[in-house]
């Protein structure tokens, strides 16, 4: 009899346990105990597309190399150049577990910004083979390639916006609290810093080469 | 006394915390190049394109989203003030939510007149269909001609046309698309709309009834006082009030209608920068 009683009396302080708990948990909800992880994910998906958009370019590059060798197989130089810079920033991973890692970061972009600069040339050599610059193969490359380099601009943008957020969300009141409670090991996510923006789209210069 | 300051200072306080995002929200929008209004399908703001055309371009692009949920909008603006295109071009299209919302299917044609800079934007779904080759196809062999020609209506409008023929070539795509995206006409409750109804019309409706029918088949105990199926029911003096229940009919319904009544609206779409851009 007095074990049941006992049991009766824990299986009914478990249930006002649980029912306390039901009822407080969206107020941690409302409370801004979800803004940090929620903002937390949306860089980390931000941080995708930007490499989504990386590979993308990186994919496109042997079949330009191939195109350009195929007209002007003496531009040696400049084309393994950019087959060196591709093999070395597709080596640089940077996976989002290691966003707050500012080292991680920063050798990618550089990783990123000499295969820009690579390109840019490339693109800048072509002008010199008209019967390049009309063949079909390399318009549609070149139209691919645009289309890349503006997305990666506007996923870039788009993380860097992202990681605003979510660094703000770590250091501003209501969630600051959470953030020195439970999410004691987030840190900030590095970001793009300006250096990098400066080299952006290859650019061709029309005038000078003709 | 002190107590019922305090609230109307805090309350002051409250609404100037309020007001700050806003103005703030505000200020950055005036400085960040105020974008135009999305007045309609066709935006003219440089005013390139001639009423007949534009009313043509208004009809057909009506009549192309109708069948396949796509929206197409054409913009024009004198000049971008120093921003490239690109960028730009973005930015409106976000900010417009060309193309229904999770399908992303729209498709911005932007023309910046002093620059001499054309670009298409493609929404994310319609990247696989309208490929940056494609738009780029279309600015450099249709736009780009008659823009030098200085035939700027005839170019947009020939522009658009070659847009909805590379989406119609498409065509079981845009069948697909056209169908999932489908939500007028035969307008259907979710679920949970369902489900909501037929539990509150039986349960209303049911204890009416039976209000009703208790009399007819029920046993009488007393005046005004009947025993059906179990259940005393008893009428007149203390009727018990089922207060709170009205309040909830109401609420159904209305809000999942879309209102497309005259007034042209983005669906919420985005892009990511797709397409093409070209200068003449």
């Amino acid at each position: 009899m007095i074990a049941r009683g006992i049991a009766a009396g824990s299986a009914s302080s478990l249930f006002k346990a649980f029912v306390f708990l039901a009822l407080t948990a969206p107020l941690l909800a409302g409370c801004g105990y979800n803004t940090i992880p929620t903002n937390e994910e949306r860089a980390k998906a931000a941080w995708s597309e930007v490499l989504n958009q990386y590979q993308r370019r990186a994919d496109l590059i042997p079949n330009l190399v191939e195109t350009v060798k195929a007209f002007a197989a003496q531009e040696r130089e400049v084309l393994t150049a950019v087959v060196e810079a591709r093999a070395a920033a597709t080596s640089i991973q940077v996976s989002p577990e290691m966003l707050d890692n500012p080292e991680a970061l920063r050798a990618f972009q550089e990783g990123q910004a000499n295969l820009t600069g690579a390109l840019s040339r490339l693109l800048a050599v072509v002008e010199a083979y008209p019967e390049l610059k009309s063949s079909q193969n390399f318009l549609a490359l070149q139209a691919q390639l645009e289309g890349t380099e503006n997305r990666i601009a506007v996923a870039r943008r788009d993380y860097i916006e992202a990681v605003r957020v979510y660094n703000t969300s770590l250091r501003t009141f209501p969630s600051v609290i959470w953030a020195s409670l439970w999410f004691t090991d987030n840190e900030p996510f590095a970001t793009f810093t300006i250096d990098e923006d400066k080299m952006e789209v290859p650019e061709v210069d029309f005038d000078q080469n003709d | 006394m002190r107590h019922g300051a305090l609230m109307i200072l805090s309350r002051g306080r409250l609404a100037a915390f309020a007001a700050l995002p806003l103005l703030i929200a505000c200020l950055a929008a005036a400085l960040a190049q105020s974008l135009p209004a999305l007045t309609g399908r066709v935006v003219d703001n440089a005013g390139i394109i001639d009423a007949s055309t534009e009313s043509d371009l208004t009809a057909r692009l009506a009549a192309f989203e109708d069948k396949s949920s796509d929206q197409i909008v054409v913009a024009t603006i004198q000049s971008l003030d120093g921003e490239a295109i690109e960028p730009y071009a973005n930015r409106l299209f976000r900010t417009w939510g060309l193309g229904q919302a999770g399908e992303d299917n729209g498709i911005l044609l932007l023309v910046a007149v002093d620059d001499r800079r054309m670009r298409i934007e493609v929404g994310y779904g319609l990247e696989g269909t309208l490929t940056d080759l494609h738009s780029r196809l279309i600015i450099e062999n249709t736009m780009v001609p008659a823009f030098r020609a200085g035939n700027f209506a005839g170019g947009i409008s020939q522009a658009v046309e070659d847009i909805i023929l590379v989406l119609e070539g498409n065509a079981a795509e845009l069948e697909a698309r056209a169908e999932r995206n489908e939500d007028d006409g035969s307008w259907w409750p979710p679920l949970p709309v369902i489900f909501f109804l037929t539990l509150w019309i039986g349960l209303f409706g049911g204890s009416l009834l039976f209000a009703i029918l208790a009399p007819i088949f029920g046993r009488k105990l007393g005046p005004g006082r009947y025993r059906w199926l179990g259940i005393d029911v008893g009428y007149g003096g203390s009727g018990s009030s089922s207060s709170g229940s009205g309040r909830s009919s109401g609420s159904s319904g209305s809000s999942w209608s879309s209102g497309s009544s005259g007034g042209f609206s983005g669906g919420g779409g985005s892009s990511g920068g797709g397409g093409s851009s070209g200068s003449w």
